[in-house]
């Protein structure tokens, strides 16, 4: 792999039309004050100016809120499954302006999808894509990457990482595919004084993050008050059971599969799903989790206590969009600080 | 009475209620852990009520927690949330005697969205908002800049019907008249009422088209209180749960309507939006329009049969 190399700021225009002939390029889009990560315009890299996060995580691009996996027609001695639709995608996709908490939440969104079971909708979508990151600048105050294993230029997600050095950007390639990228895109070499603006630029936004908390012990403290009914239902007392966290949340990845029948004609549909919902654990004659504590406890447990038995990573990168979003402000960080100490073992 | 006041005197009360176990549990609102915002505070413990908030972001309705909960509740309750209450209570879904309403008297609530907009930063770039009469003061980047009330007030503050509570136990501050712009809160209605069908069509599959089906415009409603909503029902299944615009837009066109005569415009569903679609242009426009049909707008009044149960031989069948 070669090493570092710059992009002037007004250069970046020209880059992402030379990348957009190979991919398809996403880039940060506003749209009716929500931001998205939407093919970009082709016009320019004005939301540089503005963009700070997607209020959707880009999760969507690789696992869409709903996708359709295949149709079926009924016939006299049942029903035949009419082509599934084509997995692999057409052209390779570019995701330009990534946040490393966002790339890095796909690391962990992989593992459930190709661990033990591979998912073909999901890795086609995945593996054709690549993720040019860049670094924070100006987290929010819900922002808490730093206490889950993250950081504002953490760079163990993406492809390429891109970090402001004022009057540009310096490129360092974080896989060979990042390399790749950079080394065919006729790049200048980065400069000591690129290399030096850019340390900088990590180092103010490492102090950007305020929002702190002690993750060390909280698979452990978890556990021990897993039959803390009082605890539970305390801290799901003003959850109001929607979806907002869940839907919002850059590693959750539940979904629900649901099939329409429109006269002969059917299809399968593959949606998100929430464990906030009741609904979710509907069996025929029971629900687990028809009382909202156990579903907070669910959350919870899944991304700090299962997750880490699971797959030895938190499930959660300290976006803070649940915090932000929550239409009651039900903080994730306020419940674990309030969990009480793991029982002596 | 200023916030400062009313806050501690709500506190008082509150604390009383728990001691005298005259509630079970205090229902209000306390700080957020954001700049801005505030969360709702359930508890039983006397210590929590010196948590107590009255200012200028208690957003939420209150009412929308009180279906399903047992014993008695002491609520903080603003006018809109008390007209929640006692349409709850016309529905038989809440008793009287198990409430406590701690009224609070509101001058309107301060849409953080409209001083971004209006500033050009964002929530966390602020460093203060302050109101004082019809006047809101927001510092950023040690700048203040004075705003008028009316432009930073939520839409439906702007056309509220009850500011102060008549249905409460104790009545926390001086009766409130804020400043009301009943143009300004439709203007948004009425962009599309100026549209034509096709027009008003494109509009919704727009907005619907970023509809996750989250649920939180249905659970952050007081009014939408069926235990098992029609949207999960699976036989018939009435809407796919997969979130087509097609589906999201007969689910909240379904939703509004069953609400009709229920809805008080509190404005809680477009807040809980996390799309920001504009769900009020739906809502109070059926709110309008139950008004002009039967002359009812809901929880101003605890006597009159709920609307849709009740049926005059004068009204109109069209």
């Amino acid at each position: 792999m070669a090493g570092n190399k710059k992009i002037g700021r007004k250069d970046l225009v020209k880059l992402l039309e030379k990348w957009s002939q190979g991919f398809t390029v996403f880039a940060p889009s506003r749209e009716n004050g929500e931001v998205l990560m939407r093919e970009w315009d082709g016009k320019d890299s004005g939301f540089l100016e503005w963009y700070r996060n997607s209020t959707q995580p880009p999760k969507d691009v690789v696992l869409p809120p709903m996708e359709k996996m295949f149709a079926f027609h009924k016939e006299k001695d049942g029903y035949r499954i009419e082509e599934p639709p084509p997995q692999q995608q057409q052209r390779r996709r570019l995701l330009f302006g990534i946040r490393p908490c966002d790339a890095r939440a796909l690391t962990i969104v992989d593992l459930p999808f190709k661990e033990g079971y591979e998912d073909p909708y999901y890795l086609a979508r995945r593996q054709g894509t690549l993720l040019v990151g860049l670094s924070c600048t100006r987290p929010y105050d819900s922002c808490f990457c730093t206490s889950v294993g993250g950081g504002p230029s953490d760079a163990s997600g993406v492809d390429v990482l891109l970090t402001g050095t004022g009057d540009g950007y310096l490129a360092e390639a974080a896989t060979p595919a990042g390399g790749e990228l950079l080394d065919s895109a006729g790049l200048e070499d980065a400069s000591p004084a690129d290399e030096a603006g850019a340390a900088e630029a990590k180092k103010a936004a490492l102090a950007g993050i305020t929002r702190k908390i002690d993750s060390e012990g909280l698979k452990d403290r978890l556990l021990s008050c897993f039959e803390d009914r009082e605890f539970w239902e305390k801290a799901a007392a003003k959850c109001l059971s929607c979806g907002v966290c869940t839907f919002f949340c850059p590693t959750c990845y539940c979904f629900d599969i649901n099939d329409e029948m429109v006269g002969e004609q059917g299809a399968r549909f593959k949606s998100w799903d929430s464990c906030a919902f009741s609904v979710y654990t509907q069996m025929p004659v029971e629900n687990p989790r028809l009382e909202k504590w156990r579903r907070v406890r669910q959350k919870v447990c899944h991304k700090f206590e299962f997750y880490p038995m699971n797959f030895g990573v938190m499930g959660c990168v300290g976006c803070g969009r649940c915090i932000r979003l929550c239409p009651v402000n039900w903080d994730i960080t306020r419940v674990l600080e309030s969990l009480p100490p793991a029982a002596e073992s | 009475m200023a916030d400062i006041d009313i806050e501690q005197k709500l506190r008082q009360e509150a604390r009383g209620l728990l001691e005298q176990g005259k509630v079970d549990r205090i229902l209000g609102y306390e700080a957020g852990s954001l700049k801005f915002t505030t969360t709702p505070l359930v508890t039983a413990d006397k210590d929590d009520t010196e948590r107590l908030v009255v200012n200028p972001f208690v957003v939420n309705n209150l009412s929308a927690f009180l279906t399903g909960m047992e014993g008695k509740t002491g609520i903080v309750a603003k006018g809109c949330d008390s007209r929640s209450i006692v349409s709850l209570m016309q529905d038989r879904k809440v008793a009287r005697e198990n409430l406590v309403i701690l009224g609070i008297p509101c001058p309107g609530l301060i849409d953080v969205r409209k001083v971004e907009v209006l500033l050009g930063k964002e929530r966390d770039e602020l460093e203060d908002i302050s109101r004082e009469g019809d006047k809101v003061t927001v510092t950023a980047a040690g700048k203040k800049t004075e705003l008028p009330l009316a432009k930073v007030l939520f839409d439906n503050c702007l056309a509220c019907d009850m500011p102060t509570p008549e249905e409460y136990d104790v009545l926390l501050g001086e009766p409130q008249s804020p400043v009301a712009d009943p143009a300004a809160s439709r203007a948004g209605i009425e962009e599309l009422e100026a549209m034509s069908p096709e027009q008003r069509w494109e509009f919704w599959k727009g907005e619907f088209s970023r509809c996750t089906r989250c649920y939180a415009c249905r659970n952050a409603c007081p009014a939408c209180f069926c235990q098992r909503c029609f949207v999960e029902e699976t036989d018939p299944q009435w809407v796919l749960p997969v979130p087509r615009w097609q589906d999201n837009l007969i689910f909240q066109l379904i939703r509004t309507i069953h609400v009709a005569g229920r809805c008080t415009d509190c404005g809680n569903c477009e807040r809980a939006c996390p799309a920001h679609i504009p769900l009020r242009s739906l809502s109070k426009k059926m709110y309008d329009m139950v008004d002009e049909l039967f002359h009812y707008r809901a929880g101003m009044d605890r006597n009159p049969e709920p609307l849709l149960t009740a049926y005059e031989a004068s009204e109109a069948e069209d």
